[in-house]
């Protein structure tokens, strides 16, 4: 108990910190790259963190009544946060002893399901089908997601997520895994909520979907949430399936690791912006097939590949 | 000029004269391309039937006049167009005040349907037999039994204000919800109001009530303008294609006035009505881009359409609304030094075109979401008498330009661009080749450009009583000007009909069936254009700057303002 109070404590600070301020900046790389592929000056590098300082000071307006909708969007972030914390960070995850990879699918899941419920409290018909289309799109997503992490538990002997970073940079890399991320990859785009996508919040069609009726320190906290939620899946697809080079210096691994998790994302970007929004059919469909094609890492699994 | 072939007046004259079974009044040709038939009410459907089964003939639009001053009764006009024979044949019908009915023509011709409810609403002459008679044009708060072009109502005619005004909505059917699409909607510029029927995320029907743009332009053209002040209203009836409106109009007067247009006037209309098209297909693709989520696609085709805009600048002087056309042709030249400086923003226009044509053509995400998507039959698109590249796309052959030619078209042909299955990426795959064939155009036009005046003598009076249809191949389908000359040097009736006006009757159709996430692009994809179909103005009058901006200093505060906000 006190080893974790003087080592997990402090590292539990340090990632909640560390998503929070840098997940913004993140956001606004992205934007920028958009700009350059668009022909666009764009929005400077700060822009995120002005947006949400101008929504945070903005009146709250609720759409609903009630103590639960009221606390969705602390909640959301709060999620996002925990699963901040249950993700390695250049080192063993804060949480590690609390969670492993099922916790992590199921705190992942939370922040969707609360962005769901978001939407459909509020009552309009748009954040209805909005949120209709995010539960579809859940759906879709979770088995490759699950089949990703399996295949690594599978490989490491372990369900933890730090064990199984431990094993990849002692056995480096294997066709299994390399499946398996590529599979987690695809996954990640539609959980960031990236074109080709990003059905639930379709802008030209249902104006932001579930987000609809959010605004001002409400909207804020859910963008933070989604900005954070990108970048922390991002870290956890870098430290699971590609953690090396592993200096075993911790600021060293940190360093290599935002860079690492940056990469994605913007990689993450670059699909965005040179795709069109499929239909919600269309993007289950694919799905379907990810997540049968990343039974394959599986196979390869078995066969010790 | 194209000359009409003789056997073709005498095939029509039959068709007519057999069909009014002797109630045919009289016949008449105001113009070389134009046939007038005068024909008793309650034989109208029977001669529009003759002229739809027998000639092949192509409704275009209907024109409610209030003649009490002339003949002592509501004219009704249908106006046609034998596409083939390149001539128009309006068949008009009087109707006296005591009777205000006329028969419906909407069971033959489904794409009347708009038309005649218009009439209905303006000159309160009622279509009998028509299967959706609910107001079209008019305000929800509009007094019943006010019937705006009517003469005796003046043009500045503000009715008591209503309480409870609400449009008739017609119920969902049931089993379905009503998700409703505007009157404001975030990929749509303009406002319109259609409401979804849908099961889950299925379309199974939609109802619209549109027209929140309507101002009143025609009553304005017909009681307070005069001819040369309705070429600029006629250029503020759209945005986009304001040249196509003007010259449409200019045309229409100046077939009724017999007046010849220099040949000089005529290719610089060419000229300046294909750049028209060149930025509008671009600025259409952007938008389409747009809707399916794909803002690449929308801020490159702006980025390549821009030099066309600086271009019409340099020659007009207005990105646009160029006010550069007048009855008899134009108040303003084409400066020839600007030729190489054109020539060479076409180059670089249409290099980049093509490459964004054949980046879009591999995109496969793209093809999944517009093939087979939004298909409007050919024959819906014949019935509901579909225009430009919603038509084209949908394997009928029309395009004004071909059909009608005007201005220099007949030393041009154009290539007309036609696919036949009718879905959305048919008709980027048209608006893509028109764009290309509008460069090929502008370029031949701008070699073959004559020297002399650009604009006729006009020293006598319009005489009043004539008739002029013109007709002018706008990016979205062709518009379609009538104007009656009167006294007072203004129309007695100026009638507009905007290409989207036929484009949207065909939306239901082609969203019957699919899904929501598909109504927006296949409502785009008919770069459906509100003000133009209601004719509206929009007049900014907030700016009375003194300091002159260079375009750079312009874009530089601009960017200021998006990054330190220092101009609020």
């Amino acid at each position: 108990m006190t080893s974790w109070l003087t080592r997990g404590l402090p590292l539990c600070f340090l990632s909640v910190s560390l998503v929070l301020l840098l997940s913004p900046l993140c956001e606004g790389i992205l934007r920028k790259i958009r700009a350059a592929i668009h022909s666009r000056k764009g929005p400077p590098l700060t822009q995120p963190y002005w947006d949400l300082l101008k929504l945070l000071g903005k009146e709250d307006l609720r759409a609903t009544s009630g103590v639960f909708c009221a606390l969705l969007p602390v909640l959301t972030l709060a999620s996002v946060l925990v699963l901040a914390m249950l993700v390695p960070l250049g080192t063993a995850p804060p949480l590690d002893s609390a969670g492993d990879i099922i916790v992590v699918l199921y705190v992942g899941a939370m922040s969707s399901i609360m962005i769901i419920m978001a939407g459909f409290a509020s009552g309009s018909p748009y954040a209805a089908v909005g949120s209709s289309r995010e539960t579809m799109m859940l759906l879709s997503v979770e088995p490759t997601l699950a089949v990703a992490l399996a295949v690594g538990a599978f490989k490491a002997g372990t369900l933890t997520l730090g064990g199984i970073t431990e094993w990849q940079v002692r056995n480096g890399p294997s066709i299994s895994m390399a499946v398996a991320g590529v599979g987690f990859f695809i996954a990640l785009q539609a959980v960031a909520g990236k074109l080709p996508f990003d059905v639930a919040e379709a802008d030209q069609e249902l104006m932001g979907g579930p987000m609809i009726e959010q605004s001002g320190p409400r909207l804020a906290l859910f963008r933070w949430a989604m900005w954070a939620k990108q970048l922390v899946l991002a870290v956890l697809l870098v430290e699971l399936f590609c953690p090396w080079p592993h200096f075993g210096i911790y600021p060293l691994d940190l360093i290599a690791t935002a860079l690492k998790a940056l990469a994605v994302l913007i990689l993450v970007g670059l699909v965005d912006v040179v795709n069109p929004r499929l239909r919600t059919d269309q993007a289950m469909a694919y799905y379907m097939r990810v997540a049968v094609s990343s039974l394959a890492a599986l196979a390869f699994a078995f066969i010790g590949k | 000029m194209q000359t009409t072939d003789q056997g073709i007046t005498t095939r029509v004259k039959e068709v007519i004269t057999a069909r009014s079974n002797g109630a045919l009044r009289s016949t008449a040709q105001p113009h070389v391309d134009t046939l007038h038939f005068t024909i008793e009410k309650k034989v109208l459907p029977a001669v529009v039937d003759g002229l739809v089964h027998e000639l092949q003939a192509r409704f275009m639009t209907s024109v409610g006049t209030d003649k009490r001053s002339l003949t002592g009764d509501f004219g009704i006009s249908h106006l046609f167009s034998l596409d083939r024979d390149h001539i128009y044949v309006i068949i008009e019908s009087g109707v006296s005040e005591a009777d205000l009915r006329i028969d419906s023509i909407t069971p033959i011709v489904p794409g009347a349907n708009w038309a005649e409810r218009e009439f209905r609403d303006a000159v309160g002459v009622y279509p009998e037999g028509h299967p959706d008679p609910r107001r079209l044009l008019l305000a929800d708060d509009w007094p019943e039994g006010v019937y705006p072009l009517r003469r005796d109502v003046p043009y500045n005619y503000q009715p008591p204000p209503a309480e409870h005004a609400r449009p008739e909505l017609r119920p969902p059917p049931p089993g379905t919800s009503v998700l409703p699409i505007g009157p404001f909607y975030p990929v749509l510029e303009e406002p319109t109001h259609c409401r979804l029927f849908v099961e889950g995320e299925t379309i199974t029907g939609c109802d619209m009530r549109g027209f929140y743009n309507h101002r009143g332009i025609e009553k304005l053209g017909d009681s307070v303008m005069t001819y040369n002040q309705i070429s600029h209203l006629a250029e503020r009836i759209c945005g986009i294609c304001g040249f196509i409106h003007s010259t449409c109009y200019c045309q229409a007067v100046e077939k009724a006035a017999g007046i010849e247009v220099p040949a000089r006037a005529r290719y610089v209309r060419t000229i300046m009505l294909e750049l028209e098209r060149i930025h509008s297909h671009l600025l259409w693709l952007g938008i389409a881009g747009h809707i399916i989520g794909f803002d690449t696609v929308l801020m490159q085709t702006w980025r390549i359409r821009e030099p066309v805009m600086w271009i019409s600048e340099e020659i007009s002087g207005n990105r646009k609304t160029y006010g550069m056309n007048t009855i008899g042709g134009l108040r303003r030249d084409f400066p020839d030094d600007l030729k190489p400086k054109l020539m060479e923003i076409l180059a670089v226009v249409e290099k980049e075109s093509i490459a964004v044509r054949d980046a879009i053509a591999g995109d496969t995400t793209l093809l999944a979401r517009t093939k087979g998507v939004g298909v409007l039959t050919n024959e819906w698109a014949k019935k509901t008498c579909a225009v430009g590249p919603a038509a084209r796309a949908s394997g009928v052959a029309i395009d004004a330009r071909v059909n009608h030619p005007y201005a220099a078209y007949n030393e041009f042909r154009p290539r007309m661009a036609i696919q036949e299955w009718g879905d959305i990426w048919a008709r980027v795959l048209v608006r893509m080749d028109e764009l290309l064939e509008s460069i090929r155009l502008v370029r031949e036009a701008l070699a073959a450009i004559p020297a002399g005046p650009v604009c006729a003598e006009v020293s006598q009076e319009i005489p009043p009583g004539r008739i002029g249809v013109s007709v002018v191949e706008a990016p979205r389908g062709e518009a379609v000007h009538l104007v009656m000359t009167g006294g007072e040097n203004r129309p007695y009736r100026w009638r507009v009909r905007a290409p989207t006006y036929q484009n949207l009757q065909a939306l239901p159709a082609m969203i019957q069936n699919e899904t929501i996430a598909d109504m927006p692009i296949t409502l785009g994809s008919l770069d459906p254009c509100f003000s133009c179909t209601e004719r509206v103005e929009t007049i900014d009058r907030n700016t009375q700057q003194v300091r002159v901006y260079s375009r750079t200093e312009l874009l530089e505060l601009s960017r200021k303002k998006t990054r330190g906000g220092g101009m609020r």
